[in-house]
């Protein structure tokens, strides 16, 4: 670990202090916060995928007692504007949408209409009041249907259902064919997922009429931009409005964008004048906060007889649902943009389709791009498998080596500071391949099923603003922070992230204790509140600890640097040069060691405060820094996982027997809660890859709308992730931090695919969907065994 | 039901708290639980491991270690899950309902209490108090199976089996109740009758196995396809075979 | 059916009055009219776990249960976990391991191992993640409050006295 070793506070394995809260149900989630009598807030939901609203009566709902008010579409248009996205990006359609709908809806679950009521229970009694005229319109409920000519538009105002359309190729793929022994083709279905955060949506509006200013009160991974939604929609100023958001109960980005509902609720509280609260039930939740994935990719490799692919096509088309709450391009393209990641590959083109369709609106759920790295290495197993070579020698002829780097992908982004080809040799020794190969041998003359699979992952951590700017994305990579080193000597700290139970309050601190020289134990980092965080751009992607902790630490730099300006004064020395801040004690270095100098921080401190004109020349009183940061371009970490499969042929269950990862994510600020989220990570990828699924039927009836239907994985589920740290820094980053959390889900969804097809093989039958359920698996056993009896009557 | 407003009673009536129904009664030949009995009860009570062990086993498969803790026998019988275990047990042993209301008390075999999906014999004054299992004789050998997608869910499939075999090895008397393939468990009384006088070796498992596959007519559903059901009733019922013959642990005596 | 109704429950030791509709639920008697907000409500349909407390020792879903319901029995909730300020054994551990992450379903976690480890002193992890299985949690992955119970339990058997 010599990364570790140059660091004090960073690297230690610091058990959270947030933990103490949550531990005693002392936490202070939303709904833990909400004073008593506060109104209630409860929306009515579409039963129709696609539908006119005729009409809209709620006589009898505003006549039951309690009830406050009943509220349309049209109310809220008149005190919100709507939400109008048109980037100047080619192939993406600008879209508008209101409020709450007006004339129609568009997806099982859209809301139509909003009660306020004294209590939650009266509120759903009104709900269930409200007669909605509907004219059912003709639905599409996936793709295929959604594109075919005269479907029906979800969004009149746009030509088709096709919402956006980009392609791109580079180097010459027609002459690439031409020279290849074959062209592959495989493909990939991710169904449609949802988040599942254990603590729903929820906000908490407070208007207040006297100052003419907004509290809001919400879980959200990004306070400063929803802050600029919010006051925008309102037609208010940013600083009439404060977004303030308590402890998270998880959020995965479903807690990114200005939601209808909560604009909904801020709007209402200052038309009626009253703080109001919302919290979606679980329901609603799995049916209308916000899906994701439900992209199938087509990929074509042309390949030599060797296995080395010498050109590679992508077709990807996304299921995008009703609404936009995010550019239609925004996940997908990232997806086009980095799928070769780990692999050689100069002429490569894709296509990439976003369409609209009448199902919930997607957004980026943890690891947006979280079918890459299946479809690459699921592109890989397939070339070996047709040409009946072995999957490791088709990685390795095809690997970015440490010679090939840094490295311009055929899209122009540059990996550079990846050991992808080290993590790849790291687990395939530990997981000893030709032992397993010699016990796969013996299962299989038992008849038994079992596989091995690996999944080379390189995860974009970090995007940097010209990131998005290169790729056609709007937004900006940046992040800012502040410290201020109280006069007592205490340091405070804040930055624009907002974490929602991944522990940012520890890792933080020691990244700021590490720039200032202190003990992560004086450090408190403030989060979540946008009058005192400095405007960032939250918590998404994986980041937090390059974007926040390194923002943070280069902060923290730059006051130790004015700390020991003041100490170099009190010391007497001409400059700060031989000085450092350690443990919160100035040293000074003499004969090449480092000597005390008797001065702590809080005695800085205080002269800085309270005796500035004791403070050198061109030294400002105070110790109060911040600092704005924009990342490179894209920071990427890099793992292989490795899964060992058993498929048990007769009920189709697939019994995980093994799983590692080898992990190289930079500089680690705090191992624990790194760990933690490759846990985390890994756990949501498998749950994704073998039980999740929203489901809707031909009519667009939302099917899974409990967690009896959408299936998440529990405890007996999921294996024991064996970990083997493969730490290297990155150069361009503070302290040479990588950034990880979400490629833990790219890679188990593409290991597992990969091992269960390893197990399939010998049986000639591929998986090539999600989820990898016994359903499905026993229907492929069952195909090879017609295919046998089939060949065996010929 | 309540939470999601699919039920929305004028009146609800709590017998939580009616403690006398919470009972084992060892009869001999039966086994009378109490309607209110909690399934970590029923699953655990030794009158029940001992007496009809095929219920012990199957209460411990239900839902999880805080819901064994307070569902009920009654609440389970009165739902009528079509693959939920506690019903497929009564069918499959025979057990009677007892029902009582301010008209009288009758009994009421569990094969026709249950009548439908989430639909059984029961009057609006009416309320079940117990159910008597018959006791499992000496030397019967039992298995309860179930698949589901996640650990304690409810199943896909669900198998209860019970099995007497003479001296000879050959069987004697075969219970197989197949849940989760139809509106309400079933006993296969075909494949029953067809085993006895077989001995249950290998290839005699795989038949009458797939001959419970062939009796079932379950239906296709959006997610679970009616081979699939087939499949699983096939592959349990084996499995279940072989725990209670090749793989049954010898008992010194 | 709606008319408030006067109770009182005995929660954490001590007995409490209080008066609400028969139609609500235990979970937000508890949250809203106790103010103990530890108990947490994530699904209300009995899967997620989040709310499950104590009812006369015994793990249970507060969301299925009507507080009407709760008269003449005995309920605990996280906040009676502790000793004051002083983490339990599986407080502790899961803090040391890492056992929690957003923290959300952590009170009901506890709830159901802390009464099972009164019961089964010396789970193996095969029991402990069975026991695990009927609480969901997002963030985990489960493994590190598998490797917290592993070592509560192991802590507990040491304080007991022998």
């Amino acid at each position: 670990m010599s990364v570790a070793a140059k660091f004090s506070q960073i690297g230690k394995p610091l058990p959270r202090r947030e933990d103490r809260r949550f531990l005693l149900g002392k936490g202070r989630y939303l709904d833990d916060i909400v004073p008593p009598g506060v109104a209630q807030v409860c929306f009515l939901r579409a039963p129709h995928a696609h539908a006119r609203i005729v009409g809209i009566d709620s006589t009898a709902a505003c006549a039951l007692p309690g009830v406050i008010g009943v509220f349309t579409g049209r109310d809220l248009a008149e005190w919100t504007t709507p939400l109008r996205l048109a980037p100047p990006i080619e192939g993406l359609h600008p879209v508008e949408m209101t409020t709450l709908p007006i004339d129609k809806v568009r997806f099982h679950g859209d809301p139509v209409a909003v009660v306020v009521a004294r209590d939650r229970y009266v509120a759903e009694d009104a709900v269930d009041l409200i007669e909605v005229a509907y004219e059912p319109l003709p639905c599409v409920a996936d793709t295929a249907s959604a594109l075919a000519p005269g479907a029906a538009r979800v969004d009149e105002s746009l030509p088709d259902n096709l919402v956006s359309h980009q392609s791109f190729s580079a180097g010459d793929l027609a002459a690439r064919r031409a020279e290849a022994a074959r062209v592959i083709e495989t493909t990939f279905d991710l169904q449609r997922h949802t988040h599942v955060p254990l603590e729903t949506r929820g906000c908490m509006a407070d208007w207040d009429e006297g100052r003419e200013h907004l509290t809001m009160q919400i879980g959200t991974q990004v306070p400063h931009p929803l802050r600029g939604q919010l006051a925008g929609r309102l037609g208010l100023s940013e600083s009439q409005v404060t977004v303030i958001s308590p402890d998270v109960g998880g959020a995965f980005g479903q807690k990114i964008a200005l939601y209808r509902e909560e604009l909904a609720v801020a709007a209402l509280s200052r038309h009626l004048g009253q703080p109001l609260h919302w919290r979606e039930d679980r329901a609603e939740n799995l049916m209308a906060a916000s899906h994701a994935r439900e992209t199938r990719c087509v990929t074509r490799a042309a390949v030599r007889g060797d296995g080395r692919i010498l050109g590679l096509e992508l077709e990807l088309v996304e299921d995008f649902g009703a609404y936009c709450f995010y550019p239609a391009n925004y996940m997908a393209r990232v997806i086009a943009m980095i799928l070769t990641g780990p692999y050689r590959i100069a002429d490569y083109s894709f296509d990439v389709k976003v369409v609209l369709t009448n199902k919930c609106g997607n957004g980026p759920m943890r690891a947006p791009m979280a079918i890459t790295s299946w479809v690459m290495d699921g592109t890989l197993d397939a070339v070996a498998r047709e040409l009946g070579l072995d999957a490791v020698e088709v990685r390795r002829i095809n690997a970015l080596g440490p010679g090939d780097l840094p490295y311009t992908m055929a899209t122009g982004e540059v990996l550079a500071d990846i050991t992808s080809r080290e993590t790849l040799e790291g687990a395939v020794s530990a997981i000893d391949i030709s032992a397993f190969r010699a016990r796969q041998a013996r299962a299989r003359d038992e008849g038994r099923l079992v596989g091995l699979g690996l999944c080379t992952v390189v995860e974009s951590t970090t995007y940097g603003s010209q990131f998005y700017k290169a790729a056609g994305i709007p937004g900006s990579g940046h992040e800012a922070a502040w410290v201020r080193i109280e006069p007592s000597g205490a340091v405070n700290a804040s930055v624009g992230l907002m974490g929602t139970g991944q522990g940012y309050e520890t890792p933080l601190a020691q990244a700021v204790a590490e720039g200032l020289g202190v003990s992560a134990e004086t450090v408190t980092v403030h989060m979540g509140h946008t009058d005192i965080a400095p405007y960032g751009m939250g918590s998404r992607g994986a980041r937090g600890a390059t974007a926040g902790g390194g923002t943070l630490y280069l902060c923290a730099r730059k006051a130790q640097e004015k700390v020991l300006a003041i100490a170099a004064g009190m010391l007497s020395l001409n400059d700060a040069r031989g000085l450092r801040l350690r443990d919160g004690h100035v040293e000074r270095r003499l004969d090449d060691d480092w000597q005390p100098t008797g001065l702590g921080l809080k005695d800085i401190a205080q002269r800085a405060y309270l005796d500035p004109t004791a403070l050198p020349d061109k030294v400002a009183p105070g110790l109060d820094v911040s600092l704005t940061y924009d990342p490179p371009p894209m920071t990427y970490s890099n793992a292989t996982h490795a899964c060992e499969v058993e498929i048990d042929k007769f009920t189709g269950r697939i019994d995980i027997r093994r799983y590692l990862v080898a992990e190289d994510c930079g500089t680690v600020i705090n191992p624990l809660v790194v760990e933690g989220q490759q846990h985390g990570a890994v756990a949501m990828g498998l749950s994704g890859a073998l039980f999740e699924q929203v489901i809707y039927d031909e009519t667009g009836q939302n099917l899974s709308a409990t967690l009896a239907d959408y299936l998440v994985a529990t405890a007996t589920e999921l294996p024991k992730v064996e970990i083997i740290p493969m730490h290297t820094p990155n150069r361009s980053t503070p302290a040479g931090i990588k950034g990880m959390a979400e490629g833990g889900i790219m890679g188990a969804i593409g290991v597992i695919a990969n091992a269960v097809n390893d197990a399939l093989a010998p049986l000639g039958v591929t998986a090539t969907r999600m989820p990898l359920s016994p359903q499905y698996i026993r229907a492929l056993v069952r195909e090879a065994d017609e295919n046998q009896e089939r060949t065996g009557e010929a | 039901m309540l939470n999601m407003r699919l039920a929305q009673p004028e009146h609800l009536i709590d017998l939580n708290d009616l403690i006398e129904l919470d009972r084992v009664i060892d009869h001999g030949e039966w086994v009378e639980v109490g309607a209110l009995t909690r399934h970590h009860r029923v699953a655990t009570a030794p009158e029940i491991r001992q007496g009809v062990p095929l219920l012990a086993d199957a209460a411990a498969t239900i839902g999880h270690y805080a819901i064994r803790q307070r569902g009920t026998l009654g609440g389970s019988l009165v739902q009528a899950d079509p693959a939920a275990q506690l019903p497929l047990v009564a069918v499959t042993l025979g057990a009677d309902v007892m029902v009582r209301s301010r008209r009288g008390r009758r009994t009421v075999a569990a094969a026709e209490f249950l009548r439908a999906i989430m639909s059984v014999d029961l009057a609006g004054d009416e309320l079940v108090t117990g159910v008597c299992f018959p006791r499992q004789p000496d030397g019967e050998r039992w298995a309860f199976d179930l698949f589901s997608r996640r650990h304690g869910d409810f199943a896909i499939v669900a198998v209860a089996l019970t099995l007497q075999l003479d001296d000879a090895g050959a069987i004697v008397a075969l219970r197989l109740g197949v849940g989760g393939v139809g509106p309400v468990p079933m006993r296969l009384t075909a494949v029953e009758q067809r085993a006895v006088g077989l001995v249950p070796d290998g290839d005699t498992i795989l038949d009458l196995a797939r001959n419970a596959a062939a009796a079932i007519t379950p239906e296709d559903d959006p997610l679970v396809p009616a081979k699939y059901r087939r499949d699983l009733v096939e592959t349990l019922t084996a499995r279940a075979l072989r725990r209670v013959t090749a793989d049954w642990p010898e008992v010194t005596t | 059916m709606t008319a408030p109704v006067t109770l009182s429950l005995a929660v954490n030791g001590a007995v409490h009055e209080v008066t609400v509709p028969p139609r609500k639920l235990l979970s937000d008697v508890l949250r809203e009219d106790l103010g103990l907000t530890g108990t947490h409500v994530g699904c209300e349909h009995g899967v997620c776990g989040a709310c499950t407390i104590l009812i006369d020792g015994q793990p249970a879903r507060a969301c299925l249960t009507f507080a009407v319901q709760m008269e003449g029995h005995d309920l605990t909730t996280i906040e009676a976990v502790s000793e004051g300020d002083r983490l339990s054994p599986l407080q502790q551990a899961l803090h040391q391991v890492h056992g929690l992450q957003c923290g959300f379903c952590t009170p009901g976690i506890i709830m159901t191992v802390t009464a099972y480890l009164r019961d089964h002193p010396d789970p193996d992890e095969v029991e402990i993640r069975d026991l695990l299985s009927g609480n969901l949690c997002r963030c985990t992955g489960y493994q590190n409050i598998v490797k917290a119970v592993i070592r509560a339990a192991a802590e507990i058997r040491a304080r007991a006295p022998a």
